[in-house]
């Protein structure tokens, strides 16, 4: 009996020679050293194994202006989208498997985050932490990348009358990009909205419960709708702007990181692959 | 800053504890022309006076010690003798504990001041930040200190640190006040509660937390009490080394298997042992939940990068000797 057929079957595991070359790098570089915040690598390797064929074959990932990512520290800003963090995901795993050297991106959590049992260690182990000013401070100085989502909930909690259409950001990440001096890469994810394509949010509901989002939807498991992600040019952070420069000030920049992803994500959706049209 | 070389006498109180003990032989050693003298209202063993070390068991009364200082003159107090709030039976010595680490520690600082005292040295602990779940990775000197917040138990631990810091900023004209903060001590002598618990063969090791621990050698936490003296100036100070461990790491490299236990029950646990009238503390169980790391970039400016001279695992490995 022919087996050929078996080796056209989509791999369930990334490339073993690719997966060692890139976590012996990181090993190197973290130094076989603990990290403060509890980042375990072999835990990482497991999980972005693990997460490969989400990536590479449920969602079908594709990653575009990789060039653009050079040999140092990011403060990596991106639209929120798709109800559940998946693009969060999707995005640690494009800096692992698409951007040489790979890094970790390290996300940040909200404070009730390490009080939940084995969960709240198992992302910390994955790299996320604790998002405080104070943290992300030292993370930047250790020359950490950061993954920062400045829409919030109201980001990834969207009816699907919203789909893709960007939240106004929050300022405190352009204030701490000024503290460290990092660039800020501005990144599009689209396709995630359509994981999840079927969508309400019942707000009157939401504001008496007291909660920032109650997705009603048909489908509980996401469906596997290829994502985009584009990756644009840095944002050089301006030397001569103080910290504590007032908010118009800062304002104009924000704006212009704004308009940047805005405008990747609608040339994004010009080429929109779909459920049906996938590559 | 004051120069150890013009000290002659020195003061260590506290000192039938081990660390105490490390400090007054290691500044003896480094120091030979110094006097010391060590006071314990304990009973105190392991350690043997000689010419240049007297020791000296008393209760710790006002009258004692201010004839202590009438006599002596001394140039430098270390003050070591923090009762420890894991070591003690609440229940039975609470008074004690609040009497000599808070009216005890006044009465040290004042009969400093009032004696001419050149420099003091205040052990206090990195347990006043306290292990709160939204604690920033490397707490530094200025952080508040939100232990006695959430755990009653740890007011006294709180408010010795507040009254020395506070005297200190008030007299900063008349006398020299350094007050550190270290992070866990560990070591073949010192006696603390993480030491136990590390070297406990029935330890429980959480299964669903996994906390960053900083671990200090005894004998580099002396040498940084004896280096405070001569090199640096008034201040607050954290002192922890450069590294760190996860706490299910520290006990694969001790090679303690303990009992692998959820924290959520053995929260359960402390409160059912609390009801059978013992005394568990409750605010530990958050150590062994959330990190608490402190940032040692402040007390560097004055000793420098590699002052460390035991790294965290051979630290541990000192514990294995126990």
């Amino acid at each position: 009996m022919n087996f050929n057929f078996l080796h056209k079957a989509p791999s369930f595991l990334p490339p073993k020679d690719k997966t060692n070359l890139l976590f012996s790098y990181l090993k190197e570089k973290y130094n076989n050293s603990p990290d403060p915040w509890g980042l375990d690598l072999d835990l990482c390797r497991k999980v972005f194994e693990m997460t490969w064929p989400l990536y590479r074959h449920y969602f079908n990932v594709k990653v575009h202006g990789v060039e653009n990512v050079q040999d140092h520290p990011y403060m990596v800003v991106s639209n929120h989208t798709g109800q559940i963090p998946l693009d969060g995901l999707m995005i640690a795993c494009a800096f692992m498997w698409e951007v040489y050297p790979p890094r970790i991106l390290r996300g940040m959590v909200e404070r009730f985050v390490p009080k939940i049992p084995i969960f709240g260690t198992l992302i910390a182990q994955g790299g996320s932490i604790l998002g405080d000013r104070q943290n992300c401070n030292y993370l930047l100085e250790r020359g950490e990348s950061i993954m920062v989502f400045p829409e919030g909930v109201r980001g990834i909690a969207k009816s699907t009358k919203d789909f893709y259409k960007l939240q106004s950001f929050t300022r405190g990440f352009f204030r701490q990009a000024l503290v460290s001096q990092i660039d800020i890469l501005p990144i599009a994810v689209v396709g995630a909205e359509d994981t999840f394509p079927l969508v309400y949010h019942p707000k009157k509901l939401m504001k008496m419960l007291g909660i920032s989002a109650l997705p009603l939807m048909p489908f509980p498991l996401p469906l596997p709708s290829p994502i985009d992600i584009y990756i644009g040019k840095p944002y050089k952070i301006p030397t001569d702007l103080s910290i504590d420069a007032p908010e118009k000030e800062i304002n104009k920049h924000v704006y212009k990181i704004e308009n940047e992803i805005k405008e990747m994500i609608s040339d994004g959706l010009k080429n929109k692959r779909t459920l049906l049209k996938r590559d | 800053m004051n120069d150890i070389k013009n000290y002659k006498t020195v003061l260590i109180i506290g000192i039938a504890g081990a660390l105490a003990q490390i400090t007054a032989r290691l500044m003896l050693k480094e120091f030979p022309w110094l006097k010391i003298i060590g006071i314990d209202s304990r009973v105190i063993s392991n350690i043997e006076s000689n010419d240049n070390l007297e020791l000296i068991s008393f209760k710790y009364t006002r009258g004692n010690f201010e004839n202590l200082f009438r006599d002596k003159y001394f140039d430098l107090v270390i003050h070591l003798g923090r009762i420890s709030h894991t070591s003690s039976n609440p229940n039975k010595i609470i008074a004690e504990r609040l009497d000599l680490n808070l009216m005890g520690s006044q009465r040290i600082l004042d009969l400093s001041l009032h004696f001419n005292v050149k420099k003091i040295i205040v052990l206090s602990t990195f347990h006043v930040y306290g292990a709160i779940n939204d604690n920033p990775v490397f707490l530094k000197e200025d952080a508040i200190l939100r232990a006695s917040i959430k755990y009653p138990e740890l007011r006294d631990v709180v408010e010795m640190d507040q009254i020395c810091t506070n005297w200190m900023w008030k007299n900063q004209n008349s006398i020299s006040t350094i007050v550190l903060r270290p992070c866990n001590i560990i070591g073949a002598q010192v006696k603390n509660a993480m030491s136990n618990y590390l070297t406990y063969k029935y330890a429980p090791v959480p299964i669903d937390f996994n906390p960053i621990f900083q671990f200090i050698h005894e004998f580099d936490m002396a040498n940084i009490i004896i280096q405070c003296a001569d090199k640096v100036p008034i201040g607050i100070y954290n002192v922890a080394p450069d590294d760190f461990i996860s706490i299910r790491e520290a006990f694969k490299h001790l090679g303690v298997k303990g009992i692998p236990v959820s924290m959520l029950m053995l929260g359960a646990l402390v409160s059912l042992v609390k009801k059978s009238g013992r005394s568990l503390p409750d605010y530990l169980i958050d150590y062994l939940k959330y990190s608490c790391l402190i940032d040692n970039s402040e007390l560097k400016k004055y000793l420098g990068d590699k002052f460390y001279r035991f790294s965290v695992k051979e630290s541990l490995d000192q514990l294995k000797l126990v």
